[in-house]
């Protein structure tokens, strides 16, 4: 089979709008999560999240920006970096072998918001005439395909929190298989509005804003956990088939080896074990590893009482005994949860962790949950260490669990 | 303010144009203005000049001046128009 070089890596992220950036601050074991500013802050019960420092109009012109959600900005900045980063030329390649795969939950977010609030708070007909252009979930791939020329496949996938991870495995699947020699995938996510901080409000599932610290909010494994904290940004990756990578002297950051992806089918929500622990082994197999060969979990880690304590159970169920002694952590307690953007913001981060051999923290896990009990990298990156497959978790509402496998290129 | 420079300063308001590029020649969709943009820009004329622009969908307005004598055209009626009675004597 065909195999996936990863050459290009970008993001804009909470805590960073380049993967150095944010990485150094990951390590340092910093937390993009904050209050929000005014008027979010006066309005919601929990108002934290995690936003990204970042103005539209330093990065397109007006005529542009009139087209483009936040979300799309986020990306075309975000995919910019991963083709600058692999040094592609689309000019040099056959561009109907290229294509484009992005995850994201909502789309075009604020777009949506602001039309409902013309329509129904100001009772007025005066929607504006870009808002379905801007809003529509398939806008931001539509854009990277049109502003590179990239002809080939060109897909949207909505799964709710594990929509990139999936966006990026279905990216590698079609290059394996031959459609195509390069897949520009990635996610993006533009969720801070009010209503859609109210609606997640009303799940009961956000994290309550710790008094003292807000920063603090998202504590994954530990005991004291009350839920998510929602973030925004995009992250991409340039994939290439491993030959034509090779050929045209890429820098191979890694090699994304290993997909899986399964359904629960229990609960709209609930995670089961058995959906997450399939969904690792599937990933496994298709990298034709044993678990003994991963040597760090970027986890799902939400924060939630639920999805920290089934990954826990999930993952002694792949790895045994040595499931204490993996290093698992979760950088969601820095980060955010990026929701659509999360899968590849997260792989971005392992793929890092494996050049870098540095492990980031899981932050806030200051009471241990006897429920969660693995090695979560508490309070402290860990440095110096031969990190040659990483494996990263996206499990979401709706059931849609997407694990990715990835390997130092180092080896070949 | 004649109606040529009311269009230019929203023209160089919204899309950070300069008087120079917005002659009274100037093609719309080389600045910038597609289709979907003079739909916009009719909400903008209409508060600015105090019409109302009719629902049709205009496609002959391909330069600065085709937008100015189609206002034009619109304004002078519409502030001719007499009042309509509300009640009868």
């Amino acid at each position: 089979m065909r195999r996936v070089a990863i050459t290009g890596l970008g993001v804009v992220a909470p805590l960073g709008n380049c993967v150095d950036e944010l990485f150094t601050n990951l390590v340092a074991g910093r937390s993009g999560v904050c209050r929000l500013a005014a008027p979010l802050s006066e309005r919601l019960r929990s108002p934290i999240g995690a936003p990204v420092q970042f103005d539209g109009r330093a990065h397109f012109s007006a005529p542009r920006l009139r087209m483009l959600d936040r979300v799309s900005q986020l990306a075309l900045v975000a995919a910019a970096q991963a083709i600058a980063d692999a040094r592609l030329d689309f000019a040099a390649e056959r561009r109907e072998r290229c294509g484009v795969c992005v995850g994201t939950s909502l789309g075009g977010a604020e777009t949506t918001e602001d039309g409902y609030h013309t329509v129904y708070a100001e009772h007025s007909d005066r929607v504006k005439p870009y808002s379905v252009l801007a809003a529509m979930t398939n806008a931001t791939a539509s854009w990277l395909g049109i502003d590179y020329g990239l002809s080939g496949p060109n897909l949207t996938y909505s799964t709710a929190c594990s929509s990139s991870a999936v966006a990026l495995g279905e990216a590698a699947r079609r290059i394996q298989c031959g459609d195509v020699d390069i897949m520009l995938a990635g996610g993006a996510e533009a969720p801070l509005t009010f209503g859609v901080l109210r609606a997640w409000e009303a799940m009961r599932t956000l994290a309550v804003q710790d008094p003292q610290d807000p920063s603090s909010s998202c504590r994954p494994f530990a005991r004291t956990r009350t839920g998510l904290v929602l973030g925004e940004g995009a992250a991409f990756v340039a994939l290439e088939e491993w030959d034509h990578a090779v050929a045209r002297g890429a820098m191979i950051h890694a090699e994304l080896s290993g997909y899986g992806l399964t359904t629960d089918v229990t609960h709209i929500t609930r995670p089961s074990i058995e959906g997450q622990t399939s969904a690792m082994r599937a990933a496994l197999c298709s990298a034709g590893l044993h678990p003994d060969a991963i040597d760090y979990v970027n986890a799902h880690g939400t924060g939630t009482l639920q999805n920290d304590a089934v990954e826990t159970a999930a993952l002694k169920e792949v790895f045994g005994k040595r499931a204490y002694s993996v290093p698992v952590s979760s950088t969601k307690s820095m980060h955010g949860h990026l929701l659509g953007a999360a899968g590849a913001l997260e792989f971005v981060i392992a793929v890092t962790c494996l050049e870098r051999g540095i492990v980031p923290p899981t932050m806030h896990l200051d009471s241990p949950d006897a429920a969660c009990d693995l090695d979560y990298v508490a309070g402290r990156a860990r440095t110096g260490m031969m990190l040659r497959t990483v494996l990263s978790n996206s499990f979401a509402f709706g059931g849609t669990n997407a694990v990715l496998i990835a390997q130092t290129a180092a080896r070949h | 303010m004649s109606t040529l420079e009311t269009l230019q300063d929203l023209l160089i308001r919204e899309y950070k144009l300069t008087r120079e590029q917005l002659a009274p020649d100037a093609q719309l969709s080389a600045l910038g203005v597609d289709s979907l943009g003079m739909l916009e820009l009719m909400f903008q004329i209409e508060d600015r000049f105090g019409i109302t622009l009719p629902d049709d969908n205009p496609t002959n307005l391909l330069t600065v001046n085709d937008v100015v004598v189609y206002i034009d055209k619109l304004v002078a009626p519409q502030r001719e128009a007499p009042m309509t009675p509300t009640c009868t004597p």
